[in-house]
């Protein structure tokens, strides 16, 4: 088949010595990041952006950032499980279970089951990317101006409805990264916007400089604001035992909720639904409701590790789907890839499989090698990598703030941009404190500029005609999703009185 | 950890405020230049009017929360002090590094021990001697690898690298 074909050439670029070292760099850089609590890939990858663009090798750079998003997953589970703090949304539910495990001596075998899990989920999903690619592709072509509105706006409104507390806070995030896309040189008519006569405004507003500031600012800032409530120190590990640290009862409790969490993972990743958060939840609760040891859930059930994981990891290459296909981000990590592609001129959609099919292929093959990299470099180094969770925090924490001023400094030359990128962190410390979700910010911001160009561009083609929005049926298709996604998650609360389970009504399960 | 209902008030109270003051910067600019659908202006007062919107909502979910009256345990309030100081070293290391002739190692290895002993719940004299020697091996090796592998440029300033 063609799609093998083309995966077999993918490898043959992967495994040059250059990028196999791009990939190993990725993944032990991803790992040593996801582990240091606060910092995720999506600040990781901003952070090397002009790093990236002074090696000018785009194939290399996004080989390396695919294995910094997985490597970034498999520390972060490590921190969930050994010191209770879940980095990201998405690792929340594996600390649950996994810290439980870990304080009952079981370190190691949910740290196994994680790393397994998250491998066995990572190939079978890279597979069925490797399948779908194309006739996704094929079929984006056929995708027209309102279409891109449309899904972009479905996008953002379902990352806004899923992640966070509130839909309100939400919106409020998310019309905060708006506006902030909105700053500068309109493209089609070259009028200023929102620049307050500051020259270096023009340019609008860098994606590296919201993200430093939401992320690296931000979450220095707040956590200087909680000092004393730093978690305390990681749990030991126990010595090694059994097959990979999983005993024959452990394997047999664990390859189901893989497997289960797999098939959750890549289509949620796949739709615009906020990547992980959701899939990851929705694999813990069905593993706690279909569990024979439903006792042990809360007292550190493996399967709670096992199929959350699977799950996390899984979603990442459904997420690749509609940004390599369409350019559409439905993760914050996604649309810093989507600058990051940006930056060397790439822009990703049906055209990118057409015109940078090797790129394409060499990620995807790339996908492969980070994780089977992963794997071997993650389980044996336990050790030195629970070395990483004892650095002091100001250290930690001083050494982020160097790096993103640098981070930022680097990009631009520009103090108004860093000074910028600090007035951002000074927000995102007060959105966090009063709940406010950051991710759909960021989307905001990404989506925000495309969605923009996509309804000009449709109105054009239509010479003005409104009307062009409900009479293309996959557009309508597309905005009547949108205002459900609003509505949907309200839905729950309706059936909540009855039953504390209430996520049996979103699964479809009895 | 929900924040404490006068903090919820005032944000909202702010939000409502800059969303008005945007939107009405919005409107201007659109009665000046002309709005059109599709044209430049309309994006700008389609999102502040969405956050005046979004914000009044919000004001009104934090009204209805003060008037219940939530009582917040008393463990989770934040400190500000130590926020509002890392904040101002922050600017000063950026106007150093930019305006001043101390270069990137000098500025970055003062800001790194002062942010670090801001941050740190231990007292400084027994951690200066480990964060300045972290901060002198970092910013070295960073300026280093930028400059000379990377080649961005960082200020020298006073050192002869």
């Amino acid at each position: 088949m063609n799609a093998i074909a083309n995966l077999l050439g993918g490898f043959g670029t992967v495994l040059t010595p250059q990028n196999l070292l791009y990939a190993a760099i990725g993944v032990t850089v991803g790992t040593l990041v996801g582990m240091l609590p606060g910092i995720g890939p999506a600040l990781t990858i901003a952070l090397l952006l002009p790093v990236a663009l002074e090696l000018d090798d785009p194939t290399g750079t996004l080989i390396m950032f695919a294995g910094i998003y997985y490597g970034a997953m498999y520390g972060g589970s490590t921190t969930s499980i050994l010191l209770n703090t879940p980095g990201e949304s998405a690792s929340v539910a594996t600390s649950i279970e996994g810290y439980q495990m870990a304080k009952r001596g079981r370190a190691r075998a949910a740290l196994a089951t994680a790393a397994i899990g998250s491998f066995v989920a990572a190939i079978i999903t890279t597979v069925l990317l490797t399948f779908v690619t194309e006739p996704m592709a094929r079929l984006a072509v056929t995708f027209r101006a309102s279409d891109y509105f449309a899904l972009a706006l479905l996008s953002m409104v379902t990352v806004t409805a899923v992640v966070g507390a509130s839909i309100v806070r939400g919106l409020m995030s998310l019309t905060f990264g708006l506006f902030l896309g909105i700053v500068g040189i309109d493209a089609l008519t070259g009028q200023a916007r929102f620049t307050f006569g500051v020259q270096s405004m023009l340019d609008g507003i860098d994606v590296v400089v919201v993200i430093v500031g939401l992320f690296a600012v931000g979450e220095t800032l707040f956590i200087a604001s909680r000092l004393r409530e730093l978690p305390e120190k990681a749990v030991p590990l126990e010595p090694a035992t059994g097959f990979a640290w999983l005993s024959r009862a452990d394997w047999s409790r664990s390859w189901r909720p893989w497997l289960r969490g797999t098939a959750l993972g890549f289509p949620f990743g796949a739709l615009p639904s906020g990547g992980a958060e959701l899939p990851t939840f929705l694999s813990y609760m069905y593993e706690k409701r279909r569990s024979r040891n439903r006792e042990e859930f809360g007292r550190g059930a493996i399967e709670g590790v096992a199929g959350p994981e699977a799950a996390n990891n899984a979603s990442f290459s459904g997420v690749l789907v509609p940004l390599l296909t369409l350019g559409i981000p439905t993760s914050a990590t996604a649309a810093v890839m989507l600058a990051a592609f940006s930056y060397f001129n790439l822009s990703p959609g049906p055209q990118l499989l057409q015109n940078q099919s090797t790129l394409v292929w060499a990620l995807i093959a790339s996908l492969f090698v980070g994780n089977v990299l992963l794997l071997a470099l993650n389980l044996p180094l336990i050790q030195l990598w629970v070395k990483v969770l004892q650095i002091p925090r100001p250290l930690l924490y001083s050494g982020i703030l160097v790096f993103a001023t640098l981070g930022v400094y680097a990009v631009s030359g520009n103090i108004v941009d860093v000074l910028l990128a600090y007035g951002i962190g000074l927000v995102a410390m007060l959105m966090r404190h009063l709940d406010f979700p950051i991710a759909p910010a960021i989307l905001g911001l990404i989506l925000g500029p495309l969605m923009e160009t996509q309804f000009r561009r449709a109105l054009l083609l239509a010479d003005g005609d409104l009307s062009i929005f409900v009479k293309r049926p996959l557009t309508l298709i597309l905005l009547l999703l949108a205002v459900a996604a609003l509505a949907l998650p309200h839905l729950p609360k309706l059936f909540r009185g009855r039953r504390a389970d209430r996520l049996t009504v979103v699964t479809g399960e009895d | 950890m929900e924040a404490s209902p006068l903090a919820g008030l005032a944000a909202g109270v702010v939000l409502v405020a800059a969303g008005l003051a945007l939107f009405t910067r919005a409107l201007l600019v659109g009665a000046d230049r002309g709005i059109t659908l599709g044209g430049p202006t309309s994006a700008p007062i389609v999102v502040t009017g969405l956050w005046v919107v979004v914000a009044v909502v919000y004001l009104g979910t934090r009204v209805a929360a003060w008037r219940r009256r939530v009582p917040r345990p008393a463990a989770a309030r934040p400190t500000w002090r130590v926020p509002i100081l890392l904040l101002g070293l922050l600017v000063a290391y950026a106007f150093v590094l930019k305006y001043t002739a101390v270069g990137y190692v000098f500025a970055t290895v003062l800001f790194y021990v002062g942010a670090a002993a801001l941050l740190s719940t231990r007292p400084v004299r027994e951690v200066i001697v480990r964060d300045a020697i972290v901060g002198v091996v970092l910013s070295l090796a960073i300026y280093l690898a930028f400059t000379k592998l990377l080649g961005i440029v960082l200020p020298a300033g006073v050192l002869p690298l």
